[in-house]
């Protein structure tokens, strides 16, 4: 799709990393379970990974901190970020980035759609870096950043 | 941090850019001088040349030494890197979803039989 485009930079072509989840629940019970420590102790850590530590200040400009502990009982590397924009039960922009200097920051929507008593969860990453971040602060907003990860999935599958 | 991560850090900077993704796309299909660049991204040549620069030191491309012209080419080494790299990414937020499944499931079912309490406190008793 890429290497057919004739204008490069058009943002309508470009696609961001995305997977979606529906789930049997309303969106406040979907939106809670992303809010306090003790719901993502429960689910945030892959199976064999609990998140053992969860600082979170959950509000807008609140940072994030998390650690997970893996089988042979070591923790991995902390990681965490900052909670740029929240709209209960529909919306929840965060940064993510590993504490080891150096290490690309993700910007993080996860949208939160609820139809018939089922939510649509929407989570999408625009890539790493920091002039992605600079225009989130400047714009208020990612909607436009042609920078997302479906696309290098695309880009590289074309080019291999 | 790891020089694989430095690396890695480095391929993807280079590849958040539009244009630059553009370029390899382009690349990928033959190899092309910088002239024949320009046109088709409506940039000018030094524009390009500062594209190319920073394709070349993620290892993204090389420049052929046989001509003025230097032709660029893909070198496609790093992009099976990102290639592994997504795709344990991907799998990894998958499996975080699974578990938020089974764990809404089970945020639903205590909210349900809370309200039941409220609703019907007799039968909490005993």
């Amino acid at each position: 799709m890429i290497a057919e485009s004739k204008t490069p930079s058009a943002p309508e072509a470009d696609r961001e990393f995305v997977i979606t989840r529906v789930f049997n629940a309303p969106a406040r019970i979907v939106f809670e379970a992303w809010t306090k420590p003790e719901h993502i102790k429960r689910w945030f850590g892959p199976v064999g990974y609990p998140v053992t530590t969860a600082d979170m200040d959950f509000r807008v400009g609140g940072k994030f901190r998390f650690v997970m502990t893996g089988p042979d009982g070591k923790e991995g590397p902390p990681f965490g970020g900052e909670y740029l924009e929240i709209v209960p039960d529909r919306k929840i922009v965060l940064t993510d980035a590993f504490e080891e200097p150096g290490s690309p920051v993700m910007i993080f929507t996860v949208t939160f759609d609820e139809k018939d008593g089922k939510t649509t969860q929407t989570w999408r990453v625009v890539f790493p870096t920091a002039d992605v971040l600079k225009s989130y602060r400047e714009m208020g907003m990612v909607e436009g950043i042609n920078s997302g990860l479906d696309q290098l999935e695309d880009l590289v599958k074309v080019i291999r | 941090m790891s020089s694989h991560a430095a690396r890695l850090n480095l391929v993807f900077s280079a590849l958040a850019d539009p244009t630059r993704r553009a370029i390899l796309a382009r690349v990928a299909r033959s190899e092309a001088t910088v002239n024949e660049l320009v046109e088709p991204f409506r940039l000018t040549q030094p524009a390009i040349s500062k594209h190319l620069k920073v394709l070349e030191t993620a290892g993204l491309i090389s420049r052929g030494r046989e001509a003025q012209t230097r032709p660029v080419r893909l070198t496609a080494a790093p992009l099976a890197e990102v290639e592994t790299w997504l795709g344990d990414f991907r799998r990894f937020w998958e499996q975080r979803f699974d578990r938020l499944e089974s764990y809404v499931e089970e945020m639903k079912n205590k909210e349900k039989s809370r309200d039941r309490r409220i609703k019907n406190p007799k039968r909490t008793r005993g």
